[in-house]
This record gives C-alpha cells, structure tokens and sequence, in this order.
C-alpha cells in the first residue's frame, strides 16, 4: 500500500486506520500472543464491516 | 524466571523513579517502554500502531498542531499529537511536515496523527501499569 493509493483511496485510508488501530487495541486487551491476534483479526474485520455497512446506508444521502 | 529475576522484578516495581522513567521512555519513542519491561509483542505492535498511523498521517500530507495556538482545539490538537513522542517532533525538525488541507485526504492525515497519539497515550498508560505490576 503506497502513500499515493492512501492518499487517493479514502477506502485504502479506512483499512490502513482500520488495520492500526486493531493491532493497538490487541495490545491493550489481550494478554497471549494468540489471544492478541485473534483480537485484531476479529477487530479489524468489525471496523471493515461497519464502515462499509455505515456508508452503505448513508450513500441515498449522498446524491 | 529465576529468584533473581523475581526479586529485581518485584524491587523494580516498589521504586517509583523506575516505574515514571519507564513511562517518559514509553512516551518518548512508542513502544519502548515495553521494550524495557521485555513486553516484546507488545512493544513492537505499539511501536508499528502509534508509528504507522503518525506516519501514514504525515504521507497524506496531514497537519500537526503547534503549541500555544490559543484556540481550545488547536490545544487539544497538539497534546494528542505530542503524545506520538519521536514521531511528532522529529518529522518536525526533519521539516518533512507538508500540510495539504485543500484535499479530504489531508484532513484524514489530520486525524491519523492525533489517533497516532492518541494510541500511544493509552500505550504509555499500559507501560506505566505494567511496571507497577497491575498488569501482566
């Protein structure tokens, strides 16, 4: 993922956040290596399908 | 672990001085105060969170607030971006910063900076607990 493509893609931007943010919280609340990476996979895959979902429901509003 | 270890361990943890040095270090380079408390998952996956996401912040071209702006959230701003340590200062005197707000992606790299922060607060919070035994 180049600075470029984030830049340009606000989608790449969202999974970027999305991908950071999860492996932080991992950290935070789990205490095994497992544990922490099942955590962010889980927590990564919910911020993708609630972003996605969320604009899905605001793009009638966006016309 | 061994006696010893337990023992300096468990000293360390009663010694005030060692518990506020390991979190200025936390804050100062992220994920290095869990380097010191031998956290090593940890303080790699802090480093690569707070570090990506003030990074990716900088490469959309976001801004970084400077103190004394006398505006609340100018202020606001900058406590969350100043607790990114190194990533917020060095790219500073590196003048590598090139705020770009005419495009939304700007306004993103805005807030990837202070979430960078932001991470790196709640990391510098865990290393602090951690060093006085609260946490594991």
């Amino acid at each position: 993922m180049t600075a470029e493509a984030i830049r340009d893609s606000h989608f790449a931007a969202m999974v970027l956040f999305a991908l950071l943010v999860s492996v932080a919280l991992a950290c935070l609340g789990r205490q095994t290596l497992t544990g922490r990476i099942k955590f962010a996979l889980w927590s990564f895959a919910l911020f993708l399908v609630i972003g996605v979902g969320v604009a899905w429901l605001m793009y009638p509003f966006s016309r | 672990m061994t006696t010893e270890t337990l023992v300096t361990e468990n000293s360390s943890r009663n010694n005030p001085v060692f518990t506020v040095l390991i979190a200025i270090a936390a804050w100062i380079v992220p994920g290095l105060g869990h380097l010191f408390l031998r956290r090593w998952s940890r303080a790699v996956g802090f480093f690569v969170a707070a570090g990506g996401l003030a990074l990716a912040g900088y490469a959309m071209h976001g801004q970084a607030f400077k103190p004394g702006s006398g505006d609340p959230f100018g202020t606001l701003g900058f406590v969350a971006d100043a607790f990114s340590g190194a990533f917020y200062f060095l790219p500073r005197v590196l003048t590598i910063v090139r705020p770009d707000l005419s495009h939304a992606a700007g306004d993103y790299g805005t807030r990837f900076i202070a979430a960078g922060g932001i991470v790196n607060l709640l990391a510098v919070i865990d290393a602090y607990g951690t060093a006085r035994g609260e946490r594991g």
